[in-house]
């Protein structure tokens, strides 16, 4: 399988590209704006300057989020990844290309785009549990007063942390940190949540039941989220659609759908993770076997 | 050698926890005394203080060191006869007026600093010329311009402070986590609300260490300058006391003078400034 099918894809849903598993795309949202085109991705390019060099972190990769999608971005180290999420979430510029969120160009970080860092000290430790979440609200004027304490409330409950409202971070272990992140950033009730690589620092077995919170979570909001990892296995479990990028720089090898929820131990995503790896890593082994022949 | 497949499952039963000796166990008393601070501390205190009076009353020369008690026999009589408050409050309230000028220049000009290539140039470079120039040596010309009185004294006191506490506000403010920064620009916080919101607390510890180190300076530097200009407001204050008190070889009042330096500075340590760090850094975990 050859890749750069995504770098035209200006595509609705029905016209995306051919993907490995013909599966639906499983996205039965209750909304009436599900499925509608969320975040779109323009050809974007990002490169940044180091001390001696000039670094293209990815080159023109496209794609699009579609309203209730779970779309992960999968790829080795290197492949830019997070910084192509910094750029969705406005932090960083493109060098050419567009990031349009709703029609509307993204140009600085905002409220509408809430981020959950890979680091714990994400949340402030000057405030307790229930102060962080409800911090953003109040500060961006969304809510107020009672409203922005019932709706944080409401959120550090179904992240099972209602107990720790009053908890300063320090207390917290670092799985629990990450839940009160990600229960700030829905309390926001952002157009989409984007998560780099939340749980990267935990320990597997706390990894494997965030999984599987985040996806009830889901369930019973159905929030559109973009998420960033280099575990193939995480791509297939949380996502709905991955994008597979190469490395050095990070360009679209493919866009593709994952298996239907709860097959995350089938056959079917084992031969979708073998195709992800194989497709991920094509050209490494391709150089290696060149390697003794130069 | 042995196969995988050859080597068999090993279940064990673990023990419940009654069947254990000692899981938890209260600690002696002595154990209990020693791992109070403040005793520790008390006892150190203690056995200084003796160390001293027995030193005095062997040399037995009170024009050179007389022993602890009669420092305090001076300390107590001249605290009873409204001396000490009187002095002690007049150098407090110049001191407080200085450290609170220089506190607030120095967060002016720090967040100037952190708000463009410029000003951090600027502090830097004035910080690496001024904070090594003791302030005392400003005073003769603080008194020409300022005159005799508390606006040369404030003069001096808030160029002690100012430098030490904009040095450490900046390296906090740099070393707030690029995380957190992420965080505060995420929920749209601009300028002040930024500065205030995210980098201060953030930058805290680094903050209050300033602070401590700024207080400490602000004192040397006031008691330093009295002693060396004596009274210059209408009565003079702890540094003029003990300057007094040595041209009238009253030792033990020179003593007591130091004492209550000591004693102030130990009540704003543990009190104030110990308060605010429990309240603040501690509660928030960012210090042991």
């Amino acid at each position: 399988m050859t890749g750069a099918p995504a770098l035209a894809s200006k595509t609705t849903p029905d016209t995306r590209l051919p993907s490995a598993s013909p599966a639906p795309r499983g996205r039965a949202a209750p909304e009436s704006e599900a499925g509608q085109r969320l975040l779109d991705v323009r050809g974007v390019t990002m490169r940044y300057k180091t001390q001696a060099h000039l670094i293209t972190a990815t080159y023109r990769v496209s794609f699009t989020v579609l309203q209730g999608d779970r779309f992960v971005v999968v790829g080795p180290s290197g492949c830019g990844k997070s910084t192509l999420l910094k750029a969705v979430g406005g932090y960083l510029t493109p060098t050419e290309g567009e990031i349009t969120l709703k029609g509307e160009r993204i140009t600085k970080p905002g409220p509408d785009r809430m981020m959950v860092f890979q680091e714990f000290d994400q949340l402030l430790p000057w405030k307790t549990v229930l102060e962080n979440v409800t911090f953003p609200l109040k500060t961006t004027g969304a809510l107020s007063g009672k409203a922005a304490t019932d709706r944080a409330m409401q959120y550090l409950e179904k992240v099972k942390l209602a107990d720790f409202a009053h908890s300063y971070p320090h207390m917290l272990s670092g799985g629990m940190k990450q839940r009160v992140a990600i229960a700030r950033g829905m309390a926001m009730e952002p157009d989409i949540l984007l998560m780099d690589e939340p749980f990267a620092a935990l320990d597997a077995l706390t990894r494997s039941r965030m999984q599987d919170e985040l996806l009830a979570l889901w369930d019973e909001t159905r929030f559109t989220v973009l998420f960033v990892t280099h575990s193939i296995p995480e791509a297939i479990k949380l996502g709905n659609r991955i994008l597979l990028l190469s490395p050095h720089p990070g360009q679209v090898k493919a866009e593709i759908n994952s298996v239907p929820r709860g097959q995350e131990n089938s056959n079917e995503a084992a031969a979708l993770g073998r195709e992800i790896h194989d497709m991920l890593f094509a050209d490494q082994i391709e150089k290696t076997q060149n390697a003794p022949g130069e | 050698m042995l196969q995988a497949s050859e080597r068999p499952n090993i279940y064990c039963e673990t023990l419940g926890p009654d069947q254990f000796g000692i899981i938890e166990k209260p600690l002696t008393l002595a154990e209990q005394i020693y791992n109070k601070v403040w005793l520790r501390k008390l006892a150190i205190l203690v056995v200084l203080a003796l160390a001293w009076e027995l030193y005095g009353r062997w040399l037995d020369n009170p024009l050179l060191v007389p022993p602890f008690s009669a420092a305090v026999r001076a300390l107590i009589a001249d605290v009873a006869n409204g001396t000490i408050p009187r002095r002690a409050l007049s150098s407090i309230e110049v001191l407080l007026m200085g450290f609170a000028a220089g506190t607030v220049l120095a967060g002016l000009l720090t967040v100037f600093a952190i708000s463009s290539k410029i000003g951090t140039d600027f502090l830097d470079t004035m910080t690496a010329m001024f904070n090594p120039l003791p302030a005392i040596a400003l005073l003769p010309l603080a008194l020409i311009w300022f005159g005799l009185g508390n606006g040369s004294l404030i003069f001096v006191l808030v160029h002690s402070v100012m430098w030490a506490v904009s040095l450490n506000m900046l390296a906090g403010f740099r070393g707030v986590s690029a995380t957190a920064r992420m965080v505060g620009r995420n929920y749209n916080l601009k300028g002040l609300h930024f500065v205030g919101q995210i980098l201060i607390p953030a930058a805290f510890p680094s903050i209050l260490a300033g602070l401590k180190i700024g207080w400490a300076f602000a004192w040397r530097t006031l008691i330093a300058a009295e002693l060396v200009f004596g009274v210059s407001s209408g009565q003079g204050g702890l540094g003029w006391y003990i300057f007094e008190s040595k041209n009238q070889l009253d030792i033990p009042e020179v003593f007591a003078g130091l004492l209550t330096i000591i004693l102030i500075g130990l009540a704003v340590e543990n009190g104030v400034f110990r308060l605010i760090e429990v309240r603040t850094v501690q509660r928030w975990g960012m210090q042991a």
